[in-house]
C-alpha cells in the first residue's frame, strides 16, 4: 500500500505495478486527535496536513504503508516528507518516500512536456527498483480503465445527489469509507448504492448550491443547509469533484496520459497554471446544475483557496450567483452549529433571489 | 532613527532607497516597461532591456511596514474581502494597489505590464500576482522552481533555465525591446561584487563583540530586494562594508557589552526593528546573524558566498534559485544554520515562527529540537507576522526572549 499527499497523485501508475494508492485525506473521517502533529506543526498549519501528519506517524495508523508518494502540491506539503520521515525515525520505522515535481507553468508559457515525461519515468524506474516490479503497459491501460470507471461511478452518483436519489450526506459518508479502499472495491461500494437510488422530486423547489473547498464538510454543516431549505446540486471540492471531474485521454504511455491528467484537469487553485480557468468552470458548474449559490467551505489557512475568494464572489455574483463563506479549522466539526444562522440566513436570501 | 544619529551607510541608503523610487515612477511615466517581481526573480535580465524598469511588491510592502502603515494597507485588503490569515506583505500590497497607492511612503508602485512571479519562495506569491494580472488584466508570467531536499539537480536547472529563455522572449514580444546579452552580463557583474562587499559586512558579526546586528542587515538588505544590478548596489555595499570595518577596528560596536550571542530564524519583523533592537542591547543580548539575511548570495545548504564565475549567466542565475530558505528542505536548512551557530560562537537561537509565512515556518519546531538535541544551542520559540503589527505581541516575546537569556545563562553556569 503506498499512502500518497493529497491532492491529485498519478494513482493509476501505482495500481499498474501492483500497489494499492491511497490518497492521505482524513481517512479516520472527522473529529480525531492531531497529538502528535502538533508536536511537529504549528496550530496555523491547515487540517488536512496536521491530520495527515498524524495519521502517519500514529503507530496503528500509518505502520501498515509500504511506501509514501508525495507531489508539490503546496508550500505545506512540500515540508512535509522530511517532517514525517523524522517522526518515523524517532519512532523506529522506515517508510521508503517517492517524490516527483509537477510543472506549474502555464503551458502557453513554457512547454512542461519533457519535464514533466522525465518525472513520471524516473518515478516509474525507482518504484520498480523499490518494489521489485516491472512497469507493463498493458497492465498501466488497464489500470487507467479502473479509475476511469471509479470517476465515472462518482460523476453518476454526484448525478444522484443532484437530482435528490442520494443525499450529500450520504455521498461524503461513501467518499469517506470508499478513500482507503483499493480501486476495484471502491466501484463495489459505488455500484450497489448507484443501482438502488430512485429519483427524488420532493425537494426540487428547494435552492439549489453548489459546495466548494477541499473537503466535504461535516455532516453537521450539510444537516444545516438541508434543514434550511438549501439542495445540495453539486460540488467543487478537491477531494470529490476536482478529483474525478476529467477523464483523460487512456492510452499505455505513462507520460503522455498524465500530461493531459495534469495540464487539463479540472482547475484547482493548488495547480497554478490552472487559475484562469477557474471561473468560467465554476459559472458552467451552476449552469448546468441550476445553482443559485456557492458555499465556499474554508479550509483554514488553506491561502491557495482563499486568495481567490474575493474575485471568485465577484464574478459569480455579476452572474447572479450568491456566495456564501464559511471557515473550518481542526477541531471545528464539534462547532459547526454556529453557521447555522448563516446558512439559515443565506437560505433565506436565495429563496427570496 | 533621525538622520543625524545614522550612520554613513544609513543616510545612503535612505538616498538611494528615495532615489529609486523616484526613477521607478519617473521612468514609468515617460514610457518605460514596468516589470512587478516577487523578490528572488532575476532582476539582472531585465537590465539587457533598454527601457525597462522593475517594482518589488514584497519589498514595498516590508518599507510599508518598517514606516508603520502595514496594518492600515492590510485593513484596505481585508475590507475587499481578503482574509486576515493571508500573507500581510500580499495583504498590504493588495490593499495598497486597490487604494491607488494612498498611504504608501513611496505612493505605490506604478502600473505593471506585466508580472512575473514565481513559487520558490511560496506558490502563493503566484497567486498573489494573480490577483492583480485579473483586477489589472496584466499579463502573468511564472516561473516554476522545483523545490529541493538536496543540491539542486541538473535535470531542475535546466528546466529553470528554460523559463527565463522563456521571460526574455516573453518581454522582447510585449516590449518590443531586443535583449542585450552584454547589459545584462555586466548587471550580474554588479550584483556579485555588491555581494562579495554585502557577505564581508556580514561577516563582522564573527567579532566579539560583534560589528553588526540583524537588525542592520534587515534594514540593510532593501538594495539587494530593488537594486541589484546597478553600479549603485555595488558602490552602496561597499561604503557600508567599508564603514562597518572602520568601526570595528575603532572600538565602535553596537552592543558593546554584548553577553548573548543570538541568531534569528525567519522573515524580520520589519514593525519591531528598532524596539526590539533597543530592548535587546539593553540586556546585552545582539542578535547577531539571521537566516534570512545570510542566505543572499549563497546556494541551498550553506552560507557561503556562490560567485558568479563569468561565464554563463543563465546557468548562475538558475543555479542561486533554491538559496533562500524557503526554497529548500530541512535538512538543508540544518546544515547552514549549523554552520552559522559553530562559525558565529551563537549562544541561543530565536525561532519567529511566522504567520504570514508559512512556508519558513512549517518546519521550526523539528528544526528547534534538532538544534537543542544536536548541537545543545538553547532556544526559544516566538509568535510574529513580519508586516501585520496586529498579530504581535509584544509582552510574549519579551517573556520569551527573557527565558532564552535565562536558558543560556543556566546552562553556562552548569
Amino acid at each position: 500500500m503506498i499512502g500518497c499527499f493529497p491532492l491529485y497523485p498519478p494513482l493509476e501508475l501505482f495500481h499498474s505495478l501492483g500497489l494499492n494508492p491511497v490518497v492521505l485525506w482524513r481517512l479516520k473521517g472527522e473529529g480525531g486527535q492531531t497529538g502528535e502533529s502538533d508536536r511537529h506543526l504549528q496550530n496555523y498549519t491547515c487540517s488536512v496536513a496536521r491530520h495527515m501528519t498524524e495519521f502517519l506517524l500514529s503507530e496503528e495508523s500509518g505502520a501498515f504503508l509500504d511506501g509514501i508518494f508525495m507531489y508539490n502540491a503546496c508550500d505545506t506539503l512540500r515540508n512535509m516528507p522530511e517532517i514525517i520521515e523524522g517522526g518515523l525515525e524517532t519512532a523506529g520505522r522506515s517508510v521508503p518516500f517517492f517524490n516527483i515535481h509537477i510543472p506549474m507553468v502555464p503551458p502557453a508559457q513554457t512547454d512542461g512536456d519533457e519535464y514533466l515525461k522525465n518525472e513520471v519515468n524516473r518515478l516509474i524506474e525507482e518504484l520498480e527498483a523499490c518494489f521489485d516490479r516491472k512497469f507493463d503497459s498493458v497492465a498501466f491501460q488497464n489500470s487507467v480503465a479502473q479509475f476511469k470507471r471509479l470517476r465515472m461511478l462518482y460523476l453518476q452518483a454526484e448525478a444522484a445527489v443532484a437530482n435528490g436519489g442520494i443525499g450529500f450526506r450520504e455521498f461524503a459518508g461513501v467518499f469517506r469509507k470508499a478513500a482507503g479502499m483499493p480501486v476495484e472495491q471502491q466501484q463495489g461500494i459505488l455500484e450497489p448504492l448507484l443501482s438502488q437510488y430512485a429519483e427524488n422530486s420532493k425537494n426540487q423547489d428547494k435552492a439549489g448550491i453548489i459546495l466548494s473547498g477541499i473537503l466535504p464538510p461535516p455532516d453537521a454543516m450539510v444537516e444545516a443547509m438541508e434543514s434550511s431549505g438549501l439542495r445540495i446540486v453539486g460540488n467543487d471540492i478537491a477531494a470529490l469533484h476536482r478529483s474525478y471531474a476529467d477523464m483523460p485521454q487512456p492510452g499505455a504511455e505513462p507520460a503522455a496520459y498524465y500530461r493531459d491528467f495534469y495540464f487539463n484537469h479540472y482547475p484547482c487553485p493548488t495547480l497554478l497554471y490552472s487559475g484562469d480557468r477557474r471561473v468560467q468552470a465554476l459559472l458552467e458548474r451552476c449552469q448546468q446544475t441550476g445553482a443559485k449559490g456557492v458555499v465556499f467551505i474554508g479550509e483554514k489557512f488553506c491561502e491557495y483557496e482563499y486568495f481567490e475568494f474575493p474575485y471568485l464572489e465577484k464574478k459569480l455574483g455579476g452572474q447572479g450567483v450568491q456566495t456564501l463563506l464559511l471557515e473550518l479549522a481542526v477541531d471545528d466539526e464539534d462547532h459547526s452549529a454556529a453557521h447555522g444562522a448563516r446558512i439559515e440566513a443565506f437560505a433565506e436570501m436565495l429563496s427570496t433571489s | 532613527m533621525s538622520e543625524a544619529n545614522k550612520t554613513d551607510a544609513g543616510r545612503h541608503l535612505s538616498k538611494i532607497m528615495q532615489n529609486a523610487y523616484m526613477d521607478l515612477h519617473t521612468r514609468a511615466k515617460e514610457g518605460a516597461f514596468v516589470v512587478w517581481i516577487a523578490i528572488n526573480v532575476p532582476a539582472e535580465l531585465f537590465y539587457g532591456f533598454e527601457n525597462l524598469v522593475y517594482a518589488v511588491p514584497e519589498s514595498h510592502a516590508a518599507m510599508n511596514a518598517g514606516k508603520g502603515v502595514g496594518a492600515v494597507q492590510c485593513e484596505k485588503a481585508e475590507r475587499i474581502g481578503y482574509s486576515m490569515d493571508l500573507c500581510s506583505y500580499a495583504r498590504i500590497d493588495i490593499g495598497c494597489a486597490a487604494d491607488g497607492g494612498r498611504d504608501s511612503p513611496s505612493f505605490g508602485l506604478p502600473k505593471p505590464n506585466l508580472l512575473v512571479s514565481n513559487n520558490n519562495n511560496c506558490s502563493l506569491l503566484v497567486k498573489w500576482f494573480d490577483v492583480h494580472h485579473r483586477e489589472m488584466g496584466v499579463p502573468h508570467f511564472i516561473i516554476d522552481v522545483p523545490f529541493c531536499y538536496g543540491p539542486q539537480k541538473e535535470k531542475d536547472r535546466n528546466y529553470i533555465i528554460r523559463q527565463f529563455y522563456d521571460l526574455i522572449q516573453t518581454i522582447e514580444d510585449l516590449s518590443g525591446q531586443r535583449f542585450d546579452w552584454d547589459k545584462a552580463r555586466q548587471a550580474l557583474d554588479y550584483t556579485n561584487r555588491g555581494i562579495v562587499h554585502w557577505k564581508r559586512f556580514l561577516s563582522h558579526a564573527r567579532h566579539r563583540p560583534s560589528g553588526i546586528t540583524a537588525f542592520d542587515s534587515f534594514v540593510q538588505m532593501a538594495p539587494f530586494l530593488i537594486m541589484r544590478g546597478t553600479p549603485e548596489f555595488e558602490a552602496h555595499y561597499k561604503l557600508l562594508a567599508d564603514e562597518t570595518e572602520q568601526r570595528v577596528k575603532a572600538g565602535d560596536f553596537p552592543v558593546p557589552d554584548e553577553r548573548y550571542r543570538l541568531f534569528w530564524d525567519n522573515i524580520a519583523p520589519w514593525h519591531q526593528l528598532r524596539d526590539m533592537s533597543s530592548n535587546l542591547a539593553d540586556s546585552g543580548a545582539n542578535i547577531i546573524g539571521a537566516t534570512y539575511t545570510s542566505c543572499i548570495g549563497t546556494v541551498e545548504g550553506s552560507f557561503d558566498m556562490y560567485p558568479y564565475d563569468g561565464r554563463d549567466p543563465m546557468r548562475y542565475l538558475a543555479r542561486t534559485q533554491n538559496c533562500y530558505i524557503c526554497p529548500h528542505g530541512m535538512g538543508l536548512r540544518r546544515r547552514a544554520m549549523r554552520q552559522a551557530v559553530e562559525t558565529l560562537g551563537i549562544d541561543g537561537i530565536v525561532f519567529a515562527s511566522n504567520r504570514s509565512c508559512k512556508p519558513y515556518s512549517v518546519t521550526q519546531m523539528d528544526q528547534q529540537k534538532f538544534m537543542s538535541e544536536h548541537l545543545g544551542i538553547p532556544s526559544v520559540m516566538v509568535d510574529v507576522d513580519h508586516a501585520d503589527v496586529r498579530k504581535y505581541s509584544k509582552e510574549s516575546t519579551f517573556t520569551r526572549l527573557e527565558a532564552l537569556l535565562e536558558m543560556i545563562d543556566a546552562k553556562r553556569a552548569a
